[in-house]
């Protein structure tokens, strides 16, 4: 344990207390699961996690570049994924913007790096110190053609840390680009936690094993460059490619590759979809949240028990690839499900999809720049299940 | 409870420095920040939360405790104290506070602090002495710790003179 977060408690206050800012707890999280590469370009919220590797990566035998743009960052961080190293980057909703020409290559290319985009409002310069959850889709389908994606969100400090952890391996492992996402409120807030306690995710395969040995940062170490070495002409192309890692346009192999590249996520949903659930078979509503919105969620929770109403809380941290089993699983004993987003409920159109068959969905989405508070939602909650008593 | 002025006045840190000194005495904290574009000038506002279980809604709905360093801050917030609330703000720069039915406390903490340090940016220091006094919140000794852990090198002497100073202000004096 010691060892394994050396990063992190090197942040302790005293014996058993630490006190971290939540992008600082990404950069450090970073540390930890060994990344020793970060390309980036400064970006209000999000800009701690760079200023806090720009100090600790060359400590350690890192490199921390600060590039000319967002498009610059993340090629240069598909060139570090190319010798082996995992590559992380920051940003934020502009940036997102501009990287998603390479998040593409990074995909087709399957060259593992983390993207970190902690949302402001948008679109575009938007409003930079206000949280948002309007990159969601973005980050789904940012970038052209049919894809993978990995997408993870942190609902606090601790998900800073252990959810970084967490994309790296997931990147490692699959070979693809993986985003977190965060918010301004998240990103910025200092939060105190246990690095024991904090953060216990569950896969419908059972607990996320969060052990030393699941990531380690000499682990890391051992991820093999991409084809370097293992040809003679070692290629690497954004055009579809066969085995060799030259481009083919036959269309038997361009059909298997892309179907290899989706199915390599897709059919891992089993160690992907990290989430938890609150009051877990007693709801008549379930609030399904990620992020920020999953700490109003759980604070409504405690209201509606305080109440008598029957509510239980789904919270997602890992958004894609869809968490189809537990979404349906939830679904199918309660009569609703509602979606608090800060946004104008972009992922409650893919819990639509998933879970209309069993339940009603509700949507609940907000852009006016402030985090939804546990009354609002359940004000919503009364409503809902004001409007089943009178059925 | 809310910390706001404006920009420079060192809110932010203010509220950070507490809130290394709630953890150091074993409390859940969640500290939060609103500012706005500015680098200086235009509002800024620093909020913590100080609960014995894990915090979920980060936010402040009450407020038990508002220090205002602007008079903005202290007309646009001051409503939020909740009963049996404590409001403190900076007599000079408040020179009309809003009549709230809450202990209140005026204190001319940049005055305070010129005379006391020479440096008038040691105010916010010199107010967190007065708010853990006057309150109790946090406990003095954590309180030290954390201004002696946040402030620049090479400022720790002044800085504890100015938290001092704060930290003997006598209530009585200064109840509004």
């Amino acid at each position: 344990m010691e060892l394994w977060h050396t990063h992190l408690l090197r942040e302790k206050i005293d014996q058993d207390s630490l006190l971290v800012q939540g992008n600082r707890a990404c950069a450090l999280g970073a540390l930890d699961a060994g990344v020793r590469f970060f390309a980036g370009y400064p970006i209000t919220p999000s800009s701690e996690i760079m200023e806090t590797l720009a100090r600790e990566l060359p400590l350690v035998g890192g490199v921390f570049l600060q590039m000319e743009d967002e498009i610059a960052s993340i090629c240069a961080c598909i060139g570090a994924s190319l010798t082996g190293e995992v590559a992380l980057t920051a940003t934020s909703g502009p940036g997102f913007s501009l990287m998603q020409e390479a998040l593409g290559y990074a995909v087709i290319s399957e060259a593992p790096l983390v993207v970190v985009n902690v949302m402001r409002m948008g679109p575009s310069t938007g409003r930079p110190t206000t949280p948002s959850q309007g990159d969601v889709m973005q980050a789904r389908w940012g970038t052209h053609g049919d894809h993978p994606a990995i997408v993870l969100a942190a609902s606090n400090v601790a998900d800073m840390y252990r959810l970084t952890m967490a994309a790296v391996r997931f990147a490692q492992r699959f070979r693809t680009p993986v985003t977190l996402l965060a918010d301004e409120v998240v990103g910025h807030m200092r939060e105190s936690f246990s690095p024991e306690l904090a953060g216990r995710y569950r896969l419908t395969s059972g607990d996320f094993d969060f052990t030393e040995t699941y990531i380690h940062p000499e682990m890391v170490r051992e991820v093999h460059p991409h084809q370097l070495g293992a040809l003679r002409h070692p290629h690497v192309t954004g055009l579809i490619h066969d085995e060799t890692g030259f481009p083919t346009n036959d269309p038997k192999k361009s059909e298997q590759f892309l179907y290899e590249l989706h199915d390599k996520v897709v059919h891992h949903r089993d160690e992907l979809c990290l989430y938890d659930i609150k009051n877990e078979g007693r709801g008549r509503v379930c609030i399904l949240a990620y992020g920020s919105c999953a700490r109003s969620a759980r604070a409504a929770l405690r209201l509606a028990e305080q109440e008598g109403l029957p509510v239980e809380v789904l919270h997602l941290y890992t958004l894609f690839p869809l968490p189809v089993e537990i979404v349906q699983k939830v679904a199918r004993r309660v009569e609703f499900m509602l979606i608090p987003e800060l946004n104008l409920g972009q992922y409650a159109r893919e819990v639509r999809k998933m879970a209309e068959n069993w339940t009603t969905v509700v949507s609940m989405g907000k852009v006016d720049g402030t985090l939804i508070a546990p009354q609002e939602i359940l004000e919503r909650v009364e409503e809902l299940v004001g409007k089943y008593e009178s059925i | 409870m809310r910390f706001g002025g404006s920009g420079g006045q060192g809110v932010i840190l203010m509220g950070v420095i507490l809130a290394v000194a709630a953890t150091r005495d074993h409390r859940q904290v969640v500290q939060t920040q609103s500012y706005g574009p500015e680098a200086r000038g235009g509002y800024s506002r620093s909020d913590v939360i100080i609960a014995r279980s894990p915090v979920d809604y980060p936010q402040l709905i009450g407020l038990d405790l508002l220090v205002a360093l602007s008079d903005e801050a202290a007309h646009r917030y001051g409503g939020l104290l909740r009963p049996g609330g404590v409001f403190i703000f900076d007599s000079e720069m408040v020179p009309d506070p809003p009549a709230l039915k809450r202990a209140s406390f005026g204190i001319p903490f940049t005055k305070l602090a010129l005379e006391e340090t020479g440096r008038a940016q040691t105010a916010n220091i010199l107010t967190l002495g007065a708010v853990a006094g006057l309150t109790g919140v946090v406990s003095q000794a954590s309180l030290e710790k954390a201004v002696l852990s946040m402030v620049p090198p090479g400022t720790e002497e002044v800085n504890l003179k100015a938290l001092g100073c704060g930290l003997g202000l006598v209530a009585e004096e200064w109840r509004r």
